[in-house]
């Protein structure tokens, strides 16, 4: 799946079934090379930050989650990841070698369990496995 | 052959790490005190205000060099000038500098011209070597090749002072105006200086 067809989908609570939020972001772990989180926008609590361990499905029209409460701030670890710099989308990438090949257009990743499966650019698609990190200059992949 | 590239286009070329963040840019190039190869580089920061910084890259520690940057783990691969500097033995100094400007004699006492820049041959692989091969030179007139720069190859060991470099005479063959042709001539310059003694 995309993030641009992830992003706008509905977060829907199991617990109540009343909608919860809509997915803003997409929050990646290049170490583990996976979606870490999910950044929520509209949610009825203060928090907007949704782990990934915490969702029960990424389903075709709706995440599920258990409740409003698992919901949390935007804090520590998550908060870093979710920083400007650490956004995927629209950077530059970088291989070891010292190469540009492209921008970042889009991403692609398995809804099952979070993992980066490719990186989209408007040539060659990049495998999400030789994801090495995100930061404030560039997206830097393995050769 | 390795890549071939000009000093003077690695300068200015952006350092960055396996996370992403651009730590510094190239500032110059330091050759390893025999002349022969980069033993080093000194970096400047990043942005509109920063100036040098204290710390130097080894060469051992670039992962990856590029058109688009120059590629190490981590920040922590960045040692202190001082370091950097008492670990190679011997006299070293920013080389580039030195070697600019310098009359090239072949070993006739033929002047060729002054160097403009310097040709590196940078290895595939990490760890390779990134070797000096030549010299941009501004040719002497007498010479009688215009006035637009030549590339002149060199042997894998070079005697450089601040003030002349020599090479071999046999070097005055093998003069190119192209880096696209200068790595046929390097092969062949130094293969004859390997069959001749």
């Amino acid at each position: 799946m995309l993030f641009s067809e992830a992003v706008g989908r509905k977060v829907v609570s199991t617990g109540n079934a009343s909608t919860v939020g809509h997915i803003g972001s997409l929050v990646i772990d290049p170490a583990v090379g996976k979606v870490v989180a999910l950044s929520l926008k509209k949610t009825p609590v203060t928090g907007t930050l949704l782990p990934w361990s915490d969702i029960t499905a990424f389903g075709v029209d709706a995440v599920t989650v258990a409740g409003e409460h698992l919901i949390v701030a935007e804090e520590g670890h998550f908060a870093e990841l979710n920083g400007k710099a650490h956004t995927i989308l629209k950077k530059r990438i970088l291989t070891t070698a010292g190469l540009q090949i492209g921008i970042v257009r889009d991403v692609d990743f398995d809804p099952a369990d979070g993992t980066i499966l490719g990186i989209l650019t408007d040539d060659q698609p990049v495998d999400g496995r030789s994801l090495l990190g995100v930061g404030s200059y560039a997206v830097v992949v393995k050769v | 052959m390795s890549t071939l590239v000009r000093a003077s286009e690695l300068a200015q070329r952006i350092v960055v790490t396996y996370a992403g963040e651009d730590v510094a840019q190239i500032k110059d190039v330091v050759y390893a005190a025999n002349g022969g190869q980069i033993g080093a580089f000194t970096l400047a920061g990043r942005g509109l205000f920063a100036g040098p910084l204290k710390v130097g890259l080894p060469w051992a520690a670039v992962v990856g060099i590029g058109q688009d940057a120059v590629i190490i783990e981590s920040e922590d691969v960045l040692v202190p000038l001082a370091e950097l500097f008492d670990a190679t033995d011997g006299p070293v100094s920013s080389g580039k500098a030195d070697i600019l400007k310098s009359e090239v004699l072949t070993d006739a006492g033929t002047a060729l011209g002054r160097v403009s820049d310097v040709i590196i041959g940078i290895g595939d692989t990490q760890g390779g070597q990134a070797d000096v091969v030549g010299y941009q030179i501004d040719p002497a007139e007498t010479l009688g090749r215009g006035k637009l720069p030549l590339l002149i190859p060199l042997p894998d060991t070079l005697s450089a002072s601040g003030e002349h470099l020599m090479v071999p005479a046999a070097a005055a063959n093998y003069l190119s105006d192209n880096l696209a042709g200068f790595g046929s001539a390097i092969d062949a310059f130094r293969s004859q200086l390997g069959g001749a003694s």
